[in-house]
């Protein structure tokens, strides 16, 4: 399982990243998501850009504890091994590992039912096999 | 009470510092926030006959409660003045993201105080406040101007700003948000550029907390799938307001020629479905699933609309039935910095006064050409824009037609014919900016639903609840849109504040936020004589169409204001007791 954008059906609502902040840090704060989804307008053309956890595995390859490890279809982080060192943010190619004041946070499917994915007004996120057909490859 | 950040910046714009104090609490139990909560911070720290271009004009931004939560359709900020087109009470509710980054800043409102010696505009970082130089910018667009703040602050900075008409004190200037998003009546962009405030600029990296953020979450989510996006609301998504222009023309309330008529021949090219042909993408508001905004897109003119109302007065009412030129207006109106429905009606007005040959502005209903250079015209007040930027009543002032010069109080009339739905004719009379269609829209029940439109039978009271009603939505604050009970209301507003509101108490604050527009009102001279109609209204016949044939008459339009006084507790004068100001803990 992994998240996928669709940018077509994206309208700019933000509730993604308001509904990943809040199930996370427990505020309402669009810059703690763990996504990023943007809706623009720029030289006259609407554009929606989305970046969110492709399970590349990086971060956890990075990692120098395996505080970041791969699951099976998911990341999983252990806080307490991490040693805020944020090797883990620089290297996301996607950038949506965010830096708290203490720690950082990766983005765990919400334990297989994302909040971003149920809050999405009209299915501008989705969660795909991504792991799997990878696999298949 | 939690959802508030229970802040208040105060910026002194004339000596350029700032102060932060506490959210009246006591108030905000009272009156929420936005539009509510505005109008009573104005109404406690204005001087009663405040000139509103003077110095001592104050303009509140204020959030509410729900501004930055998931809450649906919460992407509203109210922005408060006393207006200069008007001499009412002013509160205008822009969409976008601007709000919600108010309160990210850690702020739940934004006093701007007193005016800046030289253009200026405002850069606010969280706690940090830059008075910073508008060398450059002012005299520019609004879209310009908004491209080049993002530049220089980061495209997570959220921009407003006002157009050239708010620099020249156009008394029907707007402020922008996100380039197509307005602040639009009353000219509430006059009032900034008063203060030579070309911009704000406002970005916040904080958080909103609320009572219960799990049962929240879980909650609003609920309420999303099962009272939002539902078919009584999913019209925004598909359609956006341009689907009223067909239910409009079939009722027979299309304002058309400066409302000489209810109907259009050629509506068909500015309906949603000519719309839909040119629509380029779908943006919605800051939490809103809604998503109304239609991105449109014909030749080289581009917009974010347009919305039913520019549509109406730019369209039909300016017997213009190309939805390119009416596309082209729009773009220009929210570029220049002008309100595209007094824009719209104030032309048709000088288009009906060149036909009648009372004063030539070179205008004829359905000449593209003179119509598209009127916005430039109007924000410059070069040429005829001088006279139009007077707007419909300062024009009548000047050359006549008072009869047909529509408006109330100096707002000019929105899109809804009020001859073909009586109750319309009252709320535009009684509503605290002079007319507007956002302080009750009796239409749904009437023209567009099955309650008689030519009987003043129950429209009083129809319009009184409908009037509370927006009140407390304007107030908590949300968007027009969403059609919630008021149960569901006091529902999502208890998960967010933790309190205990019931609907009963949503009614009340509804009642107290428009009693206390209307005290406001009162203290500036506003009466009875004051909610009229014009004679338009109450003379002519409309031709054709399902109202043809319709006025309002007279005799029934003053019992219908006297029921409504009746019902509110106001005295025949139009003016509030002592005793009802007790009743309502104002």
């Amino acid at each position: 399982m992994g998240l996928q954008f669709h940018g077509d059906k994206c309208i700019g609502c933000k509730l993604c990243h308001l509904v990943c902040s809040a199930s996370h840090e427990g505020v309402f704060n669009p810059r703690l998501a763990r996504l990023s989804v943007e809706s623009f307008y720029e030289d006259g053309v609407l554009v929606a850009e989305g970046r969110v956890c492709t399970l590349c595995g990086q971060c956890a390859d990075a990692c120098p504890t395996s505080a970041i490890t791969m699951g099976d279809d998911r990341l999983i982080f252990n806080e307490e091994e991490c040693i805020d060192c944020g090797v883990c943010v620089d290297t996301c190619p996607e950038g949506v590992i965010i830096q708290k004041e203490e720690k950082i946070g990766v983005c765990d499917l919400c334990g297989g039912n994302p909040w971003c994915v149920r809050s999405c007004p009209h299915g501008a996120l989705s969660c795909e096999e991504v792991l799997a057909s990878e696999e298949a490859m | 009470m939690l959802g508030y950040q229970n802040k208040v910046l105060r910026i002194d714009l004339t000596n350029r510092n700032k102060s932060v104090e506490a959210l009246n609490m006591e108030w905000a139990k009272k009156y929420i926030g936005g539009k509510g909560l505005g109008i009573k911070y104005i109404y406690e720290e204005l001087k009663p006959g405040t000139d509103p271009l003077s110095s001592e004009n104050k303009m509140i931004l204020m959030t509410g409660p729900f501004t930055g939560t998931t809450v649906p359709c919460s992407g509203k900020l109210a922005i408060i003045s006393r207006s200069p087109a008007t001499g009412t009470i002013l509160d205008c509710s822009i969409g976008g993201h601007v709000g919600a980054e108010l309160k990210y800043a850690g702020y739940d409102a934004m006093i701007l105080e007193g005016a800046c010696d030289s253009p200026s505009y405002l850069f606010l970082e969280d706690d940090k406040l830059q008075f910073l130089s508008a060398e450059g910018l002012w005299g520019k667009g609004a879209h310009e101007v908004e491209t080049e703040l993002q530049k220089r602050h980061g495209r997570d900075s959220k921009v407003l700003c006002i157009g050239p008409a708010g620099e020249n004190l156009v008394t029907m200037a707007c402020i922008n948000s996100e380039y197509y998003r307005q602040a639009g009546r009353g000219g509430i962009g006059a009032v900034m550029g008063s203060k030579m405030l070309k911009a704000i600029v406002i970005k916040g990296t904080g958080g909103v907390k609320v009572a219960n953020i799990g049962e929240t979450l879980n909650k609003v989510n609920e309420i999303m799938r099962n009272d939002t996006l539902t078919d009584a609301n999913l019209w925004a998504y598909t359609d956006g307001t341009p689907m009223i222009v067909d239910m409009s023309q079939g009722a027979g309330i299309l304002p058309t020629r400066n409302f000489q008529d209810g109907t259009f021949e050629f509506s068909a090219g500015i309906n949603s479905e000519s719309m839909q042909k040119s629509r380029s993408g779908k943006k919605g508001c800051h939490s809103c699933g809604l998503g109304c905004g239609n991105f449109t897109k014909i030749g080289d003119a581009v917009v974010e609309g347009p919305e039913y109302e520019t549509l109406a007065l730019c369209g039909s009412n300016c017997a213009i039935g190309d939805l390119g030129a009416v596309v082209k207006f729009n773009q220009l109106c929210d570029d220049f910095g002008v309100d595209t429905i007094s824009a719209g009606n104030t032309t048709a007005f000088a288009m009906e006064l060149t036909e009648k040959g009372i004063k030539d502005f070179g205008l004829q209903f359905g000449d593209v050409d003179a119509y598209l250079a009127v916005p430039e015209k109007i924000a410059r007040k070069e040429g005829i824009g001088a006279e139009l930027a007077l707007g419909a009543k300062g024009l009548a002032r000047k050359y006549g037609g008072q009869d047909f010069a529509m408006e109330v109080k100096g707002l000019e009339f929105p899109g809804y014919e009020p001859r073909g739905s009586w109750g319309m004719g009252l709320a535009y009379a009684t509503s605290d900016r002079g007319a507007c269609h956002m302080r009750a829209w009796p239409v749904a029940q009437e023209a567009y639903g099955d309650v008689d439109c030519f009987t003043i039978e129950g429209k009083a009271q129809m319009v009184a609840e409908l009037q509370h009603y927006n009140s407390v939505k304007f107030s908590t604050i949300l968007c027009d849109f969403w059609a919630l009970s008021l149960d569901t209301l006091a529902e999502v507003l208890n998960q967010v504040t933790g309190e205990s509101f019931t609907a009963a108490d949503m009614e009340k604050i509804g009642e107290r936020v428009t009693n206390i527009a209307r005290l406001f009102n009162m203290r500036e001279g506003f009466r009875r004589e004051d909610d009229y109609l014009p004679n338009r209204i109450f003379k002519d016949a409309l031709k054709s169409g399902a109202a043809a044939g319709k006025t309002i008459p007279k005799e029934e339009f003053e019992k219908m204001l006297s029921e409504y006084y009746t019902i509110r507790g106001w005295e025949a004068d139009g003016s509030i007791s002592q005793s009802k100001i007790e009743e309502l803990e104002i």
